[in-house]
């Protein structure tokens, strides 16, 4: 496998959390992994898993959710229902052989940019030594 | 044991006094006596009715096929339809109830016990014969299958003929019914999930070769889809037949619209299709088995659809189809839930 690959991840930030985080993390000129392709969702609740496996299919290496953290939705319950909808995409996944850490789910508030970055250097992290997803890619 | 005849003088009955506008059941078929699923709609056809191990079908789908019918007429005909249901047949008639689909009003159920048995398995079948034609096949003693083969009658344990899904079935009776016929025998199958554990015993590679040779062999010929009664959306996300190219659309209104997968069947695509899928039937899937049943290939789609089940009771402790008050899998969620995959 390619060790120097740059994993290409697609993130799925909420408008009202995890995105607001991610700027904050910019203001505050934090540094983070430019391998990231953020997403602003009105909602976590709104990411459809067919999202995620488009993702994959248009070739994406990681796929990141981040939504408010539970309690702190802007629409109340929108990131509870995403939570039950993801724990049954984090099991399917890896049950049809797809490695576990290339989809991963994260609660980000708007004051957390440092969380946000570390979440970011872990995940492209996780994904160097995994190489190219080839295995959901499209390949016409 | 189900007596057919009680279930054929209620059917007999109901469409006499015109209560129901049609009986969904089985009749015998053209082909070596395998049952096929029929709507009667004279009283005297009642007659035709049968009940043996070879009515694989879930009539659910009638019930599916017939309201998006009625939604089509001026004036519809307002009577229920009187549907025979297996035990997985009636979850499926419950989930569609759970989601509003259909009233309950609009179903008249004639429910019929699996009791110790269940039904064949036709692959399964003629691999036994050797190809030879089944002329007869009906339920024996102790759940034990008759097949009679050239005037010749045999003896098949349940293990050898049944479809798989009848030997990992817990409910072989009707949840929901106006009629029951038969007896209430609960069945507690020794491993429900063993397949699926087994699959995932595999290493990630293991079990990536595997879904790799199963799906390249996916047609997308959409079977699984057209058989499966909770697969009734007009429009399907993965084909969007609704939407047509005519010489006066525009670049812009076909860019608007969104495709999600190619239709070409690519490994990816099918992996993705099949994904999708499972996913849609997540906490809807009754585990009836037609998907695998229907598939000119024989691709393992049971196996996804099972692991699924597996998990919404796992973590959610949720079966699908055996309430139809209680809110579906994915329109509620618990405090409890498990997070401890989210950072």
């Amino acid at each position: 496998m390619n060790k120097d690959h740059e994993p290409r991840i697609v993130a799925f930030l909420c408008k009202w959390c995890s995105s607001a985080g991610s700027d904050m993390a910019g203001v505050s000129r934090l540094e983070y992994p430019p391998n990231v392709i953020p997403i602003t969702v009105m909602c976590s609740g709104s990411v459809s898993p067919i999202y995620i496996l488009s993702a994959f299919n248009l070739g994406a290496d990681g796929v990141l959710v981040s939504g408010c953290h539970p309690g702190d939705c802007h629409y109340i319950k929108g990131n509870m229902y995403a939570r039950r909808r993801m724990a049954l995409l984090k099991e399917l996944l890896p049950y049809l052989g797809l490695e576990p850490e290339r989809f991963q789910m994260s609660w980000v508030s708007a004051a957390e940019g440092v969380k946000f970055t570390q979440i970011i250097k872990d995940f492209v992290a996780q994904l160097k030594p995994l190489g190219p997803q080839t295995y959901l890619r499209r390949s016409l | 044991m189900v007596k057919i005849s009680d279930v054929r003088q209620e059917a007999k009955r109901l469409l006499e006094k015109g209560k129901v506008r049609g009986v969904v059941g089985y009749v015998p078929g053209t082909r070596g006596g395998w049952a096929i699923p029929y709507l009667i709609q004279e009283a005297e056809r009642a007659e035709q009715l049968v009940w043996d191990p070879t009515c694989v079908h879930n009539l659910a789908l009638f019930v599916v096929e017939e309201k998006k019918e009625q939604a089509k007429q001026k004036e519809p005909d307002k009577r229920p339809l009187a549907v025979m249901v297996k035990g997985c047949d009636s979850r499926a008639i419950n989930v569609l109830l759970q989601e509003k689909f259909i009233n309950r009003e609009e179903v008249v159920l004639l429910g019929v016990s699996c009791e110790n048995s269940g039904v064949v398995d036709r692959r399964k079948i003629t691999h036994l014969l050797h190809g030879q034609q089944a002329g007869e096949i009906r339920f024996g003693d102790n759940g034990n299958i008759v097949v009679v083969v050239n005037s010749e009658r045999r003896i098949f344990d349940p293990q050898e003929v049944l479809a798989d899904r009848c030997l990992e079935c817990q409910y072989n009776f009707p949840v929901v019914f106006d009629y029951f016929y038969g007896e209430k025998i609960k069945k507690t199958p020794p491993a429900p999930y063993a397949q699926v554990e087994k699959l995932e015993s595999f290493s990630l590679e293991k079990r990536r070769q595997f879904w790799e040779e199963e799906m390249a062999r996916c047609l997308r010929c959409y079977a699984c889809r057209s058989v499966c009664p909770m697969c009734y959306c007009a429009e399907c996300v993965v084909d969007p037949i609704s939407f047509a190219v005519e010489p006066t659309t525009t670049a812009e209104e076909k860019a608007k619209k969104i495709k999600w997968i190619e239709k070409s069947p690519l490994l990816s695509e099918n992996f993705v299709y099949h994904l999708v899928r499972a996913i849609h039937l997540a906490g809807r899937c009754v585990d009836c088995g037609e998907c695998e049943r229907v598939c000119p290939e024989g691709i393992s789609i049971r196996l996804l659809n099972k692991k699924l089940e597996r998990e919404a009771l796992r973590l959610f402790n949720y079966v699908a189809g055996t309430d139809s008050q209680a809110p579906s899998l994915l329109s509620t969620f618990q405090e409890t839930d498990p997070e401890d995959f989210i950072w």
